[in-house]
């Protein structure tokens, strides 16, 4: 490891130690809110919403569609397939550390393939011709699934959502893209498309947030959290979760739900 | 003996044929509930798979009274309403509660209708029904589409009045009445419940076409 690499590690270490305390504190004070309990540094996160929405407003927006004008759907297809194949070795680690050693083995073939018929991923042939699906699979979702609380809501700088618990899937993923061992400055356009790409993968779902939300922060927070709680569960979370939001109603009416 | 044994397979046969018919009866009573409660689930799927292949040749108005009518019916729109403003809504006068409700009711259809605007094949199928606490249900179906993976689509389904009515709808895990209950809650916090009924008027004018009212 080079000194500039362990120096980004130790970066990436101790802003989220130094995060992990600060949210600890806020996350004991109690509340009469379901929100204020998740979002314990709102006022924060507000702030930094607020500066990533101008950010995107102005600059990465306009970007991602200029970007989406001019390359064809088969190319961002291939760019998009590329950078999520270079990821998937975190996504191999992340299953196994879960117990889910059938499809860690299934996600180990589909790298291979993928790297060496899917000419260095570009190609998803794994997907298409072996039916070895891409999975989503996280060092949060790892330690959720180890019963780690998931902390308080973050909204960080230039990164967007996560949670203090989330957040620290940064280390095992940047430690496992062969990138982070790569030293040469043909990595910063390389790295820029690739955030472009991802912007550009989420002009859709902005959009639709943009049309639906009357409060795009707290829209975010919810939708964020909730999607958290689907790839968790592998899109199969508990029915009983469901339950929780009616139970001031189930309890004013004794048990029997009437609406006046 | 001979007859101490035919006594003992005629008991065995009558108490099989007990089983059987309690058996059978529950069996049936469990396909009449569930088919009661996948009704309102599959009026909507119907409603909008039409409102979709007719994007093109019907008016937003046209498709908004197909799916006013079965919205209307098939969601329980007052207790949505209940819980989506939690400790709000008991601070609310009873005109006040009527026209949120009516408001509420009002920007669920134009939602669906700006949402579901073409037709590409999709289809609903349905998956399974799974019981929750104090007689509700969880729906769970699924939009097929053509060239994409299919969209998870569950709702909660509730007895009221003898009738099953949607209660919640969970698109790809993300459940709407959750949501919006977090999202309103911190805009009656942050600016107060007329800035909330101000921005849901205004998301209504914008999901509607400048022709309608």
């Amino acid at each position: 490891m080079t000194g500039s690499h362990f120096l980004n590690l130790s970066k990436h270490l101790i802003f989220i130690s130094i995060l992990a305390m600060a949210t600890g504190c806020a996350t004991t004070q109690t509340t009469d809110s379901t929100a204020d309990n998740v979002d314990s540094i709102e006022p924060a996160n507000r702030v930094f919403f607020n500066v990533n929405e101008t950010l995107d407003k102005h600059l990465m927006k306009p970007i991602a569609e200029t970007y989406v004008d001019l390359t064809p759907q088969v190319v961002r297809t291939g760019v998009t397939n590329f950078f999520d194949n270079l990821k998937y070795l975190n996504v191999i680690l992340n299953a196994f550390l879960q117990g889910k050693f059938e499809q860690g083995v299934n996600d180990s073939l589909r790298f291979v393939f993928n790297s060496t018929l899917g000419i260095g991923g570009i190609f998803d042939v794994a997907t298409n011709d072996l039916r070895l699906p891409k999975n989503q699979e996280d060092f949060g979702q790892t330690l959720a699934t180890w019963g780690v609380d998931e902390g308080s809501y973050l909204y960080l700088p230039l990164m967007g959502p996560n949670t203090v618990r989330g957040v620290t899937d940064q280390v095992p993923s940047t430690l496992l893209n062969p990138f982070f061992y790569i030293t040469s400055a043909a990595l910063f356009p390389i790295s820029a498309l690739d955030l472009i790409n991802k912007r550009a993968n989420l002009l859709e779902a902005s959009n639709l947030r943009d049309e639906a939300a009357i409060d795009p922060y707290s829209f975010t927070r919810e939708a964020f959290l909730q999607q958290r709680d689907f790839l968790i569960y592998d899109g199969n979370p508990p029915v009983s979760g469901y339950d929780d939001i009616f139970s001031d109603a189930d309890e004013e009416s004794g048990g029997v739900l009437v609406i006046e | 003996m001979t007859s101490k044994n035919h006594l003992f397979q005629s008991c065995l046969k009558i108490i099989f044929g007990i089983c059987l018919f309690f058996s059978a009866n529950l069996t049936w009573a469990e396909n009449e509930q569930d088919a009661a409660i996948q009704i309102p689930v599959d009026k909507l799927h119907e409603a909008l798979i039409s409102i979709m292949k007719n994007a093109d040749s019907s008016s937003f108005e046209n498709r908004y009274d197909v799916l006013e009518r079965v919205i209307t019916q098939q969601f329980n729109t007052p207790l949505i309403s209940r819980v989506i403003l939690s400790r709000y809504w008991k601070s609310l006068n009873e005109k006040a509660q009527t026209d949120f409700i009516a408001l509420f009711n009002r920007l669920t259809i134009s939602t669906y209708v700006s949402r579901f605007d073409s037709f590409d094949n999709e289809s609903f199928k349905n998956i399974s029904i799974e019981p929750m606490k104090q007689n509700r249900f969880l729906v769970k179906t699924e939009l097929i589409q053509n060239d994409d993976k299919p969209v998870s689509f569950n709702y909660i389904v509730q007895n009221d009045n003898e009738q099953w009515k949607i209660i919640s709808v969970i698109a790809n895990g993300i459940n709407d009445l959750s949501l919006k209950r977090g999202e309103y809650s911190s805009v009656i916090k942050e600016k107060g419940y007329d800035a909330l009924i101000a921005s849901l008027k205004q998301k209504i004018s914008d999901l509607e076409p400048k022709t309608t009212q």
